[in-house]
């Protein structure tokens, strides 16, 4: 990264950080945007609060689908599952033309409203990125290195865990990064089912007309997903230096 | 090789699909009825939803067809054995309406229930299994595709369902359904045409300028990453100064809510996966192949046209069907913003806790992605085979 | 020792290895030579059961190795294939501790043993332990891989086209490097390959397997001179079938009493260089040194071409 680019990030990183906890400095910027009156700074929740819970909605979510998808991929590439790895990988295809709203949506009228449908949904949708770069990085593991590993008496599962995992690491990384935006998406829409989260500033300011609502709770939301995309970027990439460039090991 | 087992040859999937099916028939409702529109319902099971002689023969082609799908590894059985089973329960469903509407009464609502969803689900992924490893061509997904929209509309028009719920919320507002139905595929189609007009060429500059090549995919990265009610919020702001500002936009529809804001978020997500991939396409032209067209004396533009377009085609068409499918699904959110579409359902139902009404929005919203996925598949793959 | 007894594999109806027998005695190197698809591979990895034979058995030092857990077999025999197999995500010592770490050594055990090997392989420790695969040439790749494979001191060692990805100049060098270090370990080496030239290099015998059949398993004198069918006798070439026997032959067995002109010939080279050397410098003799630079005899064209011909 260039010096320019981490003297960006690192300049809205703080910018966000201060808007955060204390949003009323800024409220001079979002005034112009108010007609009567209205208030230029959200006044119905803190902004920490619904950050966080953001937050963790989207972690918790993630964790669970990490380890489930994870899981899934492990077991259709051995010999006991490989009977249904043709299916999973269709029901991905599809699974990727549900809109996540969709999956929101149904799980509502299943469990009520709040915070459960929001996690259900963006627990859902994030198996799909984790479970298919699961498979794409178990099954792009050289056969030539799996051969080498099983000549010299690995057992599958120390193949498993001492070769193909750490190989397929950084891909699945991958997975979890696309996983985690799409879940900081879905956790906006959420408030529409009243899931405590950032998305609830936007939604304020379009039932109540007030453009400063939108406009801050737009630049939190945003903000937030480009340095948690930037910062899972850095991970993925320092991982995958740690284990050594995946090449081709023939020449 | 495969060990040969002993015992009874049981089909792993198949064996957990007949699961499905055995607990769908035996343990879950088949429909639920309700008193009306909003409060909460009550399930009937197989038996009680249907006539007893129809609801036999239901339960015994399912019954058979879990069967069929443990036992049978042919994957044109286990398909018959899937479509007759889809072939049962989804006229059987329109049927229970009817059988438990009590006459004359309109209020009463019958919709499908966890039993019918969890066999519909289990007989489409033994259909989808087999399908996978028939390992269809482009053309035959396609008129599988066909043969089942054309199966459902039948039973759309044949007013087989007309007693279930969703229709009837359909019938009272069949004139908005087209409405939203010609905005959503104007918010998702409008987008994508205008990021092709705008994202190829972008793509084809990025392919011959290096230096822009990094800054412009990392700009357009940025713009992926921010979730899309965010976006619309964020365009609003500028397009209400626009319209305020000029009369002449405001003329042209411009307007800080409503379409203008949701099209062109549609349009910004889009430009990345067109212009990556119209790049990537580029890129994986072998440089020999370039190297001999302009050997024989091809002008930039013959090769551009003749040879590099045509051979990266498949990779722009998959960039396509990201874009498409995404679209179809972002378009949804437009609603919150009055831009419209099927999410003007999905957040109706949402607001007055209808789930007839949620799957009013949902469905085709979902029906148009599958398809558009399907369809730009086999597109891809087409251009594969010719070039 | 290894003893393989009617080996057999089949794959469906397709039979891939039939019926092979054959016998190396301990500290030899037998090299498996054929035309590709002949089963040379199949054979090889039935030893060490990657995969099982369909009938048939193989015997270690007497012991047969199904009576042996799988992978406990396999931590006994170092494996190298082509390519390598390098591990992509491990430094080189990583890789080349593997098998020692799967038997639960010591830390300081381990990294002598790594040290020791990278030294046998002239690869600098302080330079090349941390590196990663990828940014080694393919010789040292290939070195990396058979240190890899001999880092638990297995007895025997399979090796299948360990020298195939390596461009002429660097495999003549790897040949005779492994030479030396297998002559040093007296490791027992089961080699296959498809080139000639390197089963007549290493082989203290020679199996030559087609369609799965074992046709000869003989020294390389034997196979030359009394070859047991034409394929063995066209796969040896007709060509270099003399300057191949004299290759084989020490300048001791041609060696004459009285002295000679010229440059003298090492007493432990053999008689194909020295025709050479003969040719070359246009004499009908030259003087024979001993590894002290004594003369100790001499060498003439019509001596050494008696050696080139099948014994009558
Ligand atoms: N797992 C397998 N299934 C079916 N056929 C195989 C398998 N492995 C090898 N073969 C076949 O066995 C024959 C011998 O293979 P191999 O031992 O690799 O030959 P070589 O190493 O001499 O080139 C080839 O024709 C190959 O196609
Ligand atoms: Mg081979």
């Amino acid at each position: 990264m260039s010096a320019f680019s981490i003297l960006t990030r690192g300049l809205a990183l703080f910018m966000l950080a201060v808007f955060i906890f204390a949003p009323q400095l800024f409220a001079f910027a979002f005034e112009p945007l108010t007609a009567n009156n209205a208030p230029a700074i959200y006044n119905q929740g803190s902004l920490l609060s619904l950050t966080l819970s953001h937050l963790r909605i989207v972690v918790g979510a993630t964790l669970a689908s990490t380890v489930v998808a994870v899981a899934l991929g492990i077991f259709v590439t051995r010999p006991a599952g490989l009977d249904f790895l043709p299916l999973s990988r269709s029901l991905v295809n599809v699974g990727q033309t549900f809109p996540p709203i969709a999956v929101l949506a149904i799980a509502v009228p299943l469990v009520g409203f709040g915070e459960k449908p929001t996690f259900i949904a963006l627990f859902l949708y994030g198996l799909l990125p984790i479970f298919e770069n699961t498979l794409s990085g178990l099954t792009q593991v050289s056969p030539l290195t799996l051969e080498a590993a099983k000549g010299m008496g690995m057992s599958p599962r120390q193949r498993l865990f001492q070769i193909e995992l750490p190989l397929a690491l950084p891909v699945i990384l991958t997975g979890i990064r696309l996983s985690v935006i799409i879940s900081l998406g879905t956790a906006t829409i959420g408030s529409t089912v009243a899931a405590k989260g950032l998305g609830e500033v936007i939604i304020a300011g379009l039932q109540s007309n007030n453009v400063a609502f939108i406009l801050q709770g737009g630049l939190v939301v945003a903000l937030l997903a480009v340095l948690i995309h930037d910062g899972l970027s850095v991970a993925e990439r320092a991982v995958a230096r740690r284990l050594g460039r995946p090449a081709d090991e023939t020449t | 090789m495969r060990p040969l087992r002993s015992g009874l040859p049981l089909d792993p999937l198949g064996s957990v699909i007949a699961i499905l099916i055995g607990v769908a028939l035996l343990a879950a409702p088949f429909v639920t009825y309700r008193a009306n529109r909003i409060v909460s319902g009550e399930g009937r099971m197989l038996a009680e939803a249907l006539p007893v002689l129809v609801a036999a023969a239901v339960f015994a082609v399912a019954f058979g067809a879990g069967l069929a799908a443990a036992l049978i590894r042919n994957p044109l059985a286990r398909l018959a054995a899937a479509l007759v089973g889809l072939a049962a329960i989804f006229p059987a469903v329109g049927l229970s309406a009817v059988f438990l509407t009590p006459s004359g009464n309109s209020f009463a609502r019958i919709s499908p229930s966890v039993g019918f969803w969890l066999l519909t689900l289990s007989f489409a992924l033994l259909a989808a299994d087999s399908l996978t490893r028939l390992r269809l061509g482009p053309w035959a997904r396609l008129a599988a595709l066909a043969t089942a929209f054309g199966a459902v509309a039948l039973l759309l028009l044949s007013g087989a369902w007309d007693g279930l719920s969703i229709l009837k919320e359909y019938a009272t507002r069949s004139d908005s359904f087209w409405r939203e139905a010609r905005q959503h595929l104007f918010l998702a189609l409008g987008s994508l045409a205008a990021a092709c007009l705008v994202g190829l060429p972008l793509g084809m500059l990025c392919h011959r300028v290096r230096a822009l090549r990094a800054g412009i995919l990392q700009a357009l990265n940025v713009i992926q990453t921010i979730p899309s009610i965010a976006l619309f919020g964020l365009l609003m702001v500028p397009l209400g100064t626009l319209a305020a500002a000029s009369p002449l936009a405001a003329g042209l529809g411009i307007r800080g809510i409503g379409a203008a804001p949701a099209l062109l978020a549609l349009f910004l997500y889009s430009l990345l996966p067109i212009v990556a991939n119209t790049v990537l396409g580029l890129n994986q032209v072998p440089a020999v192949v370039v190297d001999a067209a302009r050997g024989m004396g091809l002008s930039a533009r013959q090769r551009l046209v003749q040879i590099e377009i045509p051979l990266s085609l498949p990779i722009i068409l998959a960039g396509i069907r990201i874009v498409l499918v995404q679209n179809l699904g972002l378009a949804t959110v437009a609603a919150l913003i009055g831009g419209g579409g099927f999410g003007t359902f999905v957040f109706q139902g949402i607001g007055q806790s209808a789930i007839d009404l949620v799957l009013l929005g949902a469905i085709p919203t979902v029906a148009l992605s599958f398809a558009a996925a399907i369809i730009l598949d086999a597109a891809t793959e087409l251009a594969k085979g010719s070039a | 020792m290894i003893e393989i007894e009617h080996l057999t594999r089949r794959y469906g109806s397709t039979v891939v290895v039939d019926d092979v027998s054959l016998r190396v005695e301990e500290g030899a190197i037998a090299v498996v030579v054929g035309t590709s698809g002949a089963g040379k591979s199949t054979l090889l990895r039935m030893i060490n059961r990657l995969v099982e034979p369909s009938a048939g058995r193989v015997l270690i030092d007497g012991q047969d190795t199904r009576t042996v857990p799988e992978d406990e077999l396999r931590h006994r025999i170092g494996y190298v294939i082509q390519g390598y197999g390098l591990f992509p995500h491990r430094t080189v010592a990583e890789n080349i501790a593997t098998v020692p770490r799967l038997l639960g050594w010591g830390s300081k055990r381990i990294a002598a043993r790594v040290n020791e090997l990278l030294d046998l392989f002239q690869l600098d420790p302080a330079e090349f332990a941390r590196k990663f695969p990828h940014q080694l040439s393919g010789g040292q790749q290939q070195r990396v891989g058979v240190a890899r494979a001999l880092a638990a001191r297995p007895a025997l060692l399979l090796m299948d086209e360990p020298f195939g990805a390596l461009d002429a100049v660097i495999r003549a060098k790897a040949q005779e490097d492994l030479l030396a270090i297998q002559r040093r370990l007296g490791t027992t080496i089961v080699l296959v390959t498809h080139d000639m030239n390197e089963a007549f290099q290493l082989g203290d015998r020679i199996a030559v397997m087609d369609q799965a059949r074992l046709l000869q398993y003989a020294t390389p004198t034997e196979l030359l001179t009394r070859p047991a069918e034409d394929f063995v006798e066209r796969l040896v070439g007709t060509v270099e079938r003399p300057f191949r026997l004299l290759s084989l032959t020490g300048v001791q067995a041609a060696l004459e009493p009285g002295g000679a002109e010229g440059e003298p010939i090492a007493l432990s080279d053999n008689l194909q260089n020295a025709l050479s050397q003969l040719v070359w410098s246009g004499r009908e003799s030259l003087p024979v040194a001993d590894p002290n630079g004594v003369i100790v005899g001499r060498i003439s064209v019509g001596g050494i071409l008696a050696h080139g011909r099948p014994p009558a």
